[in-house]
């Protein structure tokens, strides 16, 4: 073939040809004139699946609103409100939800307290070798898994557990962490900090240092240039950290699942447990539908509070300098 | 090593064998020098220098290995820099983007304790110093990058410091602009009679600024003088050839007396000055001549005090104020000259080719060690 190029007898080389041939087919398939649309092709996939993500909540919500006829275990023909009465009124789903909440906000507050100057350092050490380090212990953890995690932490928090022989060995008495509220908020924690170290080393790398410098000399003791200059300079970040560790919290299944022992559920469980050990599809659907509305709603007064620019659309473009 | 004339009254700034080192890299060595109050001195050299290590020393932003700071009579080099009395502007300016141009100013002033009472009036009277008067409620990208100057000034002042540090604010801008600032900056450091150390690369900067000149290279002091006497009689080869457009005419010394040398460059004799009485005859040197002290001379033209050589015009440039000539120098080995001619308009422009004499007085010819 490498003789081919050289082949002028049929006029151009094959490979040029080829390429003519393809040319020829991209002509067909999309023709110049809609060049400008190209753009908005490259966003179509993404818009396919977020769009498909939002259709699957209308056969969702068609069934939530479908009680279980307890004579057939089928869901009913007509449209009723029984499966939302239920999770009104019985009191273990307001206490699943609370839980839930509860925990978005435990574990964010503390996620984004450990991440914050997890990521300063990692943006603003001057030693290659400390952001390496940092850049792995980060990475690490994404390549075990959130189950394998779990019962890695009931390994150290259980009875015979790593913490009571350290416990034991210092003359303390044993704790019982395993299988707890607490047990569940420390591995979700875990599992959440290097998505929100992530998110954060970027709005941290785009506060230049100079800033920080400037205002020490300016007489701002650390704290002070914390709380006055970086905090509102790398907001857009810990928005968007924090609503991505609540949401993913608000969701999990597997730390309440693995680590609460049973005792625990997350509203992800109990949509589980209607699915499948109910056999209630329409409860189930009629939880998940509750848990899209609390996240959204949550998610929708950050925003409204912070305003859209928050997230750095607006904002992102203002000169910093 | 210069050292700086002592003055009468107590220096604001005190600097004694300030060194540091990064790794293997001596950044600045032994550095010291005093500081009048009220005085503008600008530190001078090129970038890796240890002009900005050196400058950020005092500010407080790294600690030196050894010696000692004081500022206003006080040893602060263990001190955190928000417990000195120092306003700094930075090159990247450094201003709080989510802070009106007020609420810039006004930091300093919160952080350092100052009373709530007059605070708004002392931020008013500080923007109008620097001529931003009634643009306090602007953010920083709703101003210009003169005006960002400005409010990076008043920031750096407001709280009346001790010191205030330049380190290269003006590097980043256009040269009309900069060249603006750079009379701003001298009227506002007059007006307000705060001591200065700026930090830069740029010699006219130096020169146009400062009233004192330190000249650093590889982490050393070279020369601590005013503007005039640092390109009048720099103290080395370096500092010759940092400052200036300097022609060096590699030699061996004839003879050294009193002051008066006289060099041999490939056989041509060339009487010059040189400051360095330890120089032995025979030893490598560099006469190094500035191109605007260097002139083209008609034929038996020369004074009795100026060396004479000829040369061939290798290449002309017209800017104006000046011709700028490169030459080529055959008997001086054929080495390049540089000669500006600063009367264009009254001299006849010598094409490439052309067999010149080129003449310079024997005092404008500055002898070094090699």
């Amino acid at each position: 073939m490498a003789s081919t190029i050289h082949d002028k007898g049929a006029g151009r080389p094959v490979g040029l040809r080829l390429l003519d041939l393809l040319e020829a087919a991209r002509e067909l398939l999309w023709p110049a004139r809609m060049a400008p649309l190209t753009p908005w092709l490259f966003l179509l996939p993404a818009v396919l699946l977020t769009g498909l993500l939002a259709a699957g909540l209308i056969p969702l919500l068609d069934a939530s609103l479908r009680p279980l006829d307890r004579a057939t275990f089928r869901l009913a023909e007509d449209y009723a409100l029984g499966n939302y009465a239920t999770l009104a009124t019985r009191p273990v789903y307001g206490v699943i939800a609370l839980r839930t909440l509860m925990a978005g906000l435990i574990v964010t507050a503390a996620t984004l307290a450990l991440a914050f100057p997890y990521a300063w350092m990692m943006v603003r050490t001057q030693h290659a070798w400390l952001r390496k380090l940092l850049l792995v212990s980060l990475f690490l953890p994404f390549f075990i898994g959130q189950v394998v995690r779990a019962y890695g932490w009931l390994i150290i928090l259980g009875k015979q557990g790593l913490l009571n022989a350290l416990l034991d060995g210092l003359g303390l008495p044993p704790s019982s962490l395993a299988f707890t509220y607490t047990a569940v908020l420390i591995g979700l924690v875990q599992y959440m900090l290097p998505f929100a170290v992530l998110m954060l080393a970027p709005a941290l790398t785009a506060v230049p240092v100079e800033v920080e410098l400037a205002s020490a000399s300016l007489g701002a003791r650390p704290f002070a240039t914390f709380r006055h200059i970086l905090l509102p300079m790398a907001r857009p970040g810990i928005v968007a950290a924090g609503i991505v560790v609540f949401t993913l919290t608000l969701t999990d299944f597997a730390m309440p699942e693995i680590m609460g022992g049973g005792g625990n559920d997350f509203i992800a469980s109990a949509v589980y447990d209607a699915f499948f050990q109910l056999g209630d599809a329409g409860l189930g659907a009629a939880l998940g539908i509750g848990l899209t509305l609390v996240g959204s709603a949550v998610v929708g007064v950050i925003l409204a509070f912070f305003g859209l620019g928050t997230l750095g659309y607006v904002e992102g473009r203002e000169e910093r300098s | 090593m210069a050292q700086a004339t002592t003055a009468a009254a107590e220096p604001m700034v005190r600097l004694e064998r300030v060194s540091k080192r990064f790794g293997a890299t001596l950044a600045v060595e032994t550095a010291s020098f005093d500081l009048e109050p009220g005085s503008f001195l600008t530190i001078l050299g090129p970038s890796g220098c240890g002009k900005t290590t050196l400058l950020r020393m005092i500010a407080g932003f790294i600690r030196p290995d050894g010696g000692s700071i004081v500022l206003n009579g006080r040893p602060v080099a263990a001190d955190p820099p928000w417990r000195r009395s120092i306003g700094m502007v930075f090159q990247k300016l450094a201003l709080f983007p989510h802070m009106t141009a007020a609420q810039n100013v006004a930091y300093p002033l919160k952080m350092r304790g100052f009373p709530r009472q007059g605070m708004a009036e002392r931020v008013e009277r500080y923007l109008s110093i620097v001529r931003l008067g009634g643009l306090g409620g602007r953010r920083p990208h709703e101003l210009s990058g003169g005006q960002q100057q400005r409010v990076a000034i008043a920031r750096a002042l407001v709280f009346e410091p001790d010191l205030l540090l330049l380190d290269e604010p003006l590097a980043a801008l256009d040269r009309k602009l900069r060249e603006d600032m750079q009379l701003e900056f001298r009227r506002i450091q007059r007006e307000l009679g705060v001591t200065t150390i700026n930090v830069t690369h740029d010699q006219r900067e130096a020169l146009v600024m400062s009233d004192r000149i330190l000249v650093m290279e590889g982490g050393r002091i070279q020369q601590a003088a005013n503007p005039v006497d640092t390109y009048a009689r720099p103290a080395n080869r370096f500092v010759a050839g940092f400052l200036g457009v300097t022609n060096f005419l590699p030699g061996r010394l004839a003879s050294l007396a009193e002051g008066r040398a006289v060099v041999e460059v490939e056989g041509t004799r060339l009487e010059g000055l040189c400051a360095d009485p330890s120089l032995a005859p025979g030893a490598a040197v560099a006469a190094a001549v500035r191109a605007e002290r260097v002139r083209i001379a008609g034929t038996g033209e020369t004074a009795p005090d100026e060396s004479d050589v000829e040369g061939e015009v290798v290449e002309v440039v017209f800017e104006g104020d000046r011709f700028v000539y490169e030459l080529r120098m055959p008997s001086l080995g054929g080495i390049p000259l540089r000669l500006f001619d600063l009367d264009p308009l009254a001299h006849p422009r010598h094409a490439p080719g052309e067999r010149v004499t080129v003449a310079w007085r024997h005092r404008d010819l500055m002898v070094f060690p090699a």
